[in-house]
């Protein structure tokens, strides 16, 4: 008699379906897991249907909460629909037409060999130009300077290893099989070496109106920094925080940076430094993100609030982070004095200061990159 | 030992001195059930690794477990060849009479958390602790032997489960998992327990604590939760306290008993600081006004 089954089999299916629409995956196999879960507990506790169906069809800590809405909409007939999964604000604002917008393109018609080492003097003044200055044409050109300078990574030796003849591990395994030959001593000595990997590097970017002319170059060199490889996490903050990685994993930089200016809907008002890195804090120090990372700080430190908080937050970053760089455009000016309460603040725990106002200056900030150095302990 | 339903597998969770929530239960449960491995998820201290401990205890079974770290390799986690013995094994026969398979063989074979679990034909539950910290690479060897239960060592051959051993993964989530590890696992996230449960929790792993004194340490814990701090405490970092408080000989808690033992609450000199003074005071009289 197979007939309660089929209710609970379709029920099932149909639910999937309703996870799917709000945003859930939830594949063939799940489905059958569920379906398995609620032949294994006791259908008339509520709870236990609950569970079973949560258990199997969720894997995510934040997609608890749509499942709960669903599973009420669905099961318990709630009088509250399901939203849709907070994707309207992120749809790319066509409308935001910066001059970046043909990026793509641009590029190609470049002379060949390595954009680093091209010394004609065109190049040499995009270099040095201000990058408030530039026109759209040359902003365009920037891109494969930019993208070159994002590949180099700060690396950190790995506890895994390889091969290496040249290495100082002994490779035991090789070592007795060679050993055989020579009735047990290891003359023939086989070595590996510990693998380099790049370090973690996590990007802070402040998008606020004072530094608005900076911000398109910058974004452009964060996308070039997230397509460089994995374990690169970058955040966009103004007067709150915004996670950029997964809108910057695309390949095409023009999505990715109108995506970005949608996601942070404070593009162009003030800086609130210190809630902003306490966010980071809170939310992805405690998940260990920033834990042995090189972490970069773009921002000019006008704080709107409390440089204290900025101060506080920044001794956080500072004790679980592997080395802090922070960029203001404004130090470019050779007049310019970290006077603004919270550059201040923060610079006690910066390990290096840099300017980042035009190509040249990324340059040297990739330079730091791949060479820093953990600070002493303070 | 298997259980028929959730209510059993509770029974033999609390004969271990395991007090799981309805949620819990059931994801241990479901996991036998359907013979999958159980993904746990929660802030620190929240009870992961004890609940696949007391899993073990509830089945009679063997715990196994691998404590993942950055850079885990097969020679840490699955087996490895004994070397120094290898070597030693080859002096000490005569000359050109030790082959290859010999020194290969089972007598040289040192064996490792999932080698013991996958090859073993006793009951077991394998705990992978920390998954999050183990690197990609780890990860994408571990969805092999939880897909097939099998591990093949080149010099000896393929060794296949008789028994698959009950798994519970736990993570901190400091990096997402693959999606491909998650589709395999059941999940379960694992909250700060119900006011209630905790003082249970308290009463049972710290025995012979005053009652009261239960209700105000887990009633004071709960107000820490609410501030705004670097690292709320976790159950277990109640228990630890609530330890300290019954070897002092406390009946209940005040303001100064707190201040002097807070440090086995809190774990960050900015949370101390920051729950010093009114805070602290008021904290105290609201955990002890709760408690009443």
């Amino acid at each position: 008699m197979p007939a309660p089954g089929d209710a609970i089999a379709r029920h099932v299916v149909t639910f999937g379906r309703v996870l799917r629409e709000v945003g859930l995956e939830v594949g063939p196999g799940r489905i059958g897991d569920a379906l398995r879960g609620l032949d294994a507990v006791d259908l008339t506790r509520q709870e236990d249907v609950y569970f079973a169906l949560r258990q199997t069809l969720v894997s995510r800590q934040d997609e608890l909460d749509l499942f709960d809405r669903a599973f009420l909409a669905w099961f318990l007939r709630a009088p509250v629909l399901p939203p849709v999964r907070g994707k309207e604000a992120l749809q790319p604002a066509r409308s935001v037409a910066v001059p970046v917008e043909r990026l793509s393109e641009g590029g190609e018609e470049e002379p060949g060999g390595e954009p680093l080492e091209v010394g004609a003097s065109v190049h040499e003044l995009l270099r040095e130009k201000d990058f408030a200055e530039m026109s759209p044409d040359e902003f365009r050109r920037l891109r494969r300077l930019i993208q070159a300078i994002a590949r180099m990574r700060p690396r950190r030796s790995s506890r895994r290893r390889q091969p290496d003849p040249g290495g100082d591990l002994l490779d035991m395994r090789r070592l007795v099989r060679r050993s055989l030959r020579t009735g047990g001593d290891p003359v023939d000595r086989a070595y590996r070496s510990r693998k380099q990997v790049p370090r973690k590097l996590v990007v802070l970017c402040d998008v606020s109106g004072s530094m608005d002319a900076y911000s398109r170059a910058l974004l452009l060199f964060l996308h070039a920094v997230v397509g460089s490889g994995s374990g690169v996490e970058a955040f966009a903050f103004g007067t709150r925080l915004s996670r950029l990685t997964p809108d910057l994993a695309t390949r095409d930089p023009e999505a990715a940076i109108d995506r970005c200016t949608a996601a942070v809907v404070d593009w162009g008002a003030g800086t609130r430094i210190g809630a902003s890195l306490k966010e980071f804090n809170d939310v992805y120090g405690r998940r260990a993100l920033s834990r042995g990372a090189v972490v970069v700080i773009v921002s000019d430190g006008w704080e709107r609030d409390d440089p204290d908080l900025v101060a506080r937050e920044m001794a956080r970053l500072a004790r679980a982070a592997y080395a802090i760089v922070w960029v203001n455009p404004l130090k470019g000016n050779p007049e310019y004095q970290p006077l603004a309460g919270g550059m201040r603040a923060a610079l006690p725990h910066v390990d290096r200061f840099l300017a980042g106002h035009n190509l040249r200056s990324l340059e040297e900030l990739a330079a730091v990159l791949a060479g820093i150095e953990r600070r002493h302990a303070a | 030992m298997s259980f028929r339903t959730i209510d059993e597998l509770e029974a033999a969770l609390r004969a271990a001195d395991y007090l799981p929530d309805r949620g819990l239960s059931t994801a241990l449960f479901l996991g036998l059930a359907l013979e999958k491995p159980l993904l746990l998820e929660g802030e620190a201290g929240v009870g992961k690794t004890e609940a696949a401990k007391s899993l073990a205890t509830a089945l009679d079974a063997r715990l196994i477990r691998l404590q993942c770290y950055e850079g885990l390799d097969v020679a840490h986690a699955v087996y490895e060849w004994n070397y120094p013995r290898q070597l030693l094994h080859i002096r000490a026969a005569q000359e050109g009479t030790v082959s290859e398979d010999e020194l290969f063989g089972p007598e040289f074979l040192i064996r490792r958390p999932l080698l013991e679990a996958i090859d073993s034909d006793e009951p077991v539950v394998l705990l992978i602790d920390e998954i999050d910290r183990a690197d990609e690479e780890f990860e994408a060897f571990l969805l092999e032997v939880l897909s097939d239960f099998q591990i093949t060592i080149p010099e000896l051959g393929t060794i296949r489960a008789r028994r698959k051993p009950a798994v519970v993964l736990t993570s901190n989530r400091t990096r997402e998992l693959h999606d491909a590890l998650k589709r395999r696992a059941l999940f379960h996230w694992i909250g700060h327990p119900s006011i209630e449960r905790e003082i249970d929790i308290v009463k049972l792993r710290v025995p012979g604590i005053p009652a009261r004194l239960a209700a105000e340490a887990a009633g004071f814990v709960r107000e820490l939760r609410g501030l705004d701090l670097a690292k709320p405490p976790g159950v277990a970092e109640t228990i630890d306290w609530a330890m300290a408080l019954n070897a002092l000989g406390r009946q209940e808690i005040d303001a100064e008993v707190v201040e002097q033992t807070l440090g086995s609450v809190l774990k960050y000199r900015e949370d101390i600081e920051a729950v010093r003074d009114e805070t602290l005071a008021r904290l105290v009289d609201e955990a002890r006004t709760a408690a009443r």
